[in-house]
């Protein structure tokens, strides 16, 4: 269960004048504002937005990587200011950099984040090998990951995110890059995390993925909250007849869906 | 935020050490060339003095008009230097290098002899070629023996002691015992030792800091329960393994290289055993810590691997020119010089092979003051693998 509450973060950037001038204007971009929602337990919530809209930052905050600069955030109960090695513990993060090591197999990567989540050693093997039977990964368990495809790739780090068989799943866009098949299988898994009970939070910026998956959509433009509800709530909000263009109504514009 | 946790940094050591050895393509070799490089100059000093030393020993002397200096020919060949009687356009081939230096000796060589006047005689070399500086003046130096001789005779015959004429006699009393004129070629140890601890890590760093970041593994890792100075410390252990592993094989490759170099023969007698093998250790075990936590310090700034790797090339190239400063050097090195990393190390591996007594303070600086450098580089690596900023890889 996630509660965030108000979450806020700015970033300075410098703009470089012209290329001769050493020092460049600092600007500051508000990446998010003040944005609250709710993920429950057994449900699977979507954060939909268009690129840019704040995805990658508002994940980043609740797996504690960035300090928000204001508003809170409790994850199970605890408090992502106080507690952060308490919600590493909790959360499984596929985050926006999702490599693996190339060296090491699968089976290897998989067993480095076990031990670094404090599993003793047979846990994690039994963990490993359960996540990549599930996965389809048997054949490749013990080669390096070099050479692998998108999709293969994609499977290591998400099951190196569920490797410690985490309450809470944070997925930041798991399907961009994949081909059909591997968006299906994605998809299954994702369906079975909720099966298990787990609270699923993950973004995407494609309506129809979001729709087909989730219980609850989240949709965030320029780092605000312009709609929280179910898929069909966002056609009854926005008028529209379609979900892509009650999705386009609502963030207010259609740019920025396919920068 | 959370204690530090041994455990968790040796779970990162563990895995960096595995991952960088499997990288065989840079790492792998980088290792080997950087740890082969020192003995291998050796083998080749030692091939070069030595074919310096026989070409001395064969030298041949070519000389024009050898029948008008029969004298000088018979003196020169009781010293054991073949003549070369007449050689054929030896202008060009001293120019040429074919030959490394001709006499040439005056038609009125003999006459002038009986007057009394200074025979002339012509020495053609070529001083701009090293290779053959040796034997121009070793040729050199038996005409001028050659003249003496003749001058103190015809002192004799006038009555005067020879004693007369040379007023000073320069007796040059060589200092430095035989093992020390040994250890003066083979400072090439300390240097390459200390260049394999330098080197062997850069590859490594750059692995762990950069790479990292460029393989967009480091923001996963982030999210564990992992800290980032235990990240630091596993990091920086592992690199100083594979650091360690460098100054080990060089220094073996160094046993190794001795055995099949005999020295000894050509009157360098010098010992590099199981004694300075410990004391070279001693010195560079924490140096091998100390290079790779500054490294990873500069590394993890880098926001690419590109980026990283051209700070830490310029790092180490300064580094790697402190030593430089001794060589040139004139004077008596202040009393801080043996404090200043690098520089201090150096003189210290040079006392090894000088078999000098090597104070305890040295000692103490060749431990305490990378200890200092390692803490501070050590926070300093794990601000960056946790700063903001360069998390978000911007
Ligand atoms: N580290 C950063 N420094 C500066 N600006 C950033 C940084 N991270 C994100 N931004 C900016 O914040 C806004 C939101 O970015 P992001 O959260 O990545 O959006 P999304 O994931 O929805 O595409 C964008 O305008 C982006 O350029
Ligand atoms: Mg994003």
């Amino acid at each position: 269960m996630i509660s965030a509450n108000q979450l806020t973060k700015q970033f300075t950037t410098k703009e470089r004048g012209s290329t001769f001038s050493w020092r460049g204007k600092t600007r500051k971009i508000t990446a998010v504002d003040k944005v609250s929602f709710e993920a429950e337990d057994g449900k699977i919530t979507g954060l939909l937005g268009p690129n840019g809209a704040g995805k990658t930052t508002t994940l980043r905050m609740l797996s504690t990587l960035l300090t928000p600069d204001s508003g809170k955030a409790t994850i199970d109960g605890a408090d992502l200011a106080t507690q952060k090695v308490a919600i590493r513990q909790k959360l499984g993060v596929l985050g926006d950099a999702k490599g693996i090591y190339w060296r090491l197999s699968p089976r290897e990567n998989l067993l480095y984040f076990a031990k670094l989540q404090g599993m003793n050693r047979a846990d994690a093997e039994r963990r490993a090998t359960q996540l990549i039977d599930e996965l389809g990964l048997g054949a490749l368990a013990d080669r390096p990951t070099q050479g692998f495809s998108q999709g293969e790739r994609m499977k290591v780090a998400i099951a190196r995110a569920l490797i410690h068989d985490p309450q809470t799943v944070l997925l930041d866009e798991p399907t961009n890059g994949l081909d059909i098949m591997s968006t299906r299988s994605m998809r299954e898994l994702i369906r079975g995390l909720r099966a298990q009970g787990k609270c699923v939070l993950f973004s995407s910026h494609i309506m129809q993925e979001v729709s087909a998956l989730c219980d609850r959509v989240v949709i965030i433009a320029k780092g605000r909250v312009v709609f929280d509800g179910t898929p069909p709530e966002v056609l009854a909000q926005s008028g529209a007849s379609t979900l892509e263009d009650g999705f386009v109504r609502l963030i207010g514009s259609d740019e920025g869906l396919f920068a | 935020m959370s204690v530090f946790s041994f455990s968790r940094a040796s779970v990162v050591a563990r895995k960096e050490w595995v991952d960088l050895l499997r990288d065989r393509k840079s790492i792998f070799w980088a290792l080997f060339a950087v740890s082969i490089s020192g003995p291998l100059v050796l083998c080749i000093l030692y091939f070069v003095a030595k074919s310096v030393s026989e070409r001395i020993d064969k030298t041949t002397a070519p000389i024009v008009n050898v029948a008008f200096a029969p004298d000088l020919v018979r003196h020169l060949e009781r010293r054991g230097i073949k003549i070369d009687p007449e050689p054929a356009d030896y202008r060009d081939r001293v120019k040429r290098g074919e030959l490394d230096a001709v006499i040439v000796i005056e038609p009125d060589f003999q006459q002038a002899m009986a007057e009394g006047r200074p025979a002339k005689i012509t020495l053609i070399t070529e001083s701009s070629r090293d290779r053959s500086a040796p034997i121009a003046a070793k040729l050199s130096r038996e005409i001028e023996r050659y003249a003496a001789r003749i001058g103190s005779e015809r002192l004799m015959l006038r009555g005067v002691s020879p004693v007369v004429a040379s007023p000073v006699r320069v007796e040059e009393l060589d200092l430095s015992s035989p093992e020390q004129r040994g250890a003066r070629l083979l400072q090439v140890m300390s240097f390459y030792a200390l260049f394999a601890g330098l080197m062997g890590a850069i590859a490594a760093a750059l692995d762990v800091t950069a790479g990292e970041r460029e393989r967009q593994t480091l923001e996963p890792l982030l999210t564990t329960p992992v800290t980032a100075m235990e990240l630091a410390v596993g990091k920086w252990f592992a690199v100083s393994a594979v650091n360690l592993l460098a100054v080990t094989i060089s220094l073996t490759g160094f046993l190794v290289a001795l055995q099949f170099v005999p020295l000894a023969k050509l009157g360098i007698p010098f010992s590099f055993g199981v004694r300075e093998f410990a004391g070279f250790m001693a010195v560079l075990v924490p140096f091998a810590f100390m290079v790779p936590a500054v490294l990873l310090a500069i590394g993890a700034a880098g926001k690419t691997a590109k980026e990283a790797q051209s700070s830490l090339s310029i790092g180490a190239s300064m580094v790697g020119l402190l030593p430089m400063i001794s060589f040139l050097r004139q004077s008596q090195p202040p009393w801080w010089d043996a404090l200043v990393p690098v520089n201090g190390q150096y003189a210290t591996l040079s006392k090894v092979l000088r078999s000098e007594t090597i104070p305890t303070l040295d000692w103490a600086a060749m431990w305490l003051i990378p200890a200092v450098i390692i803490a501070i580089a050590l926070v300093g690596f794990s601000r960056t693998l946790s700063n903001e900023k360069l998390l978000a890889g911007r």
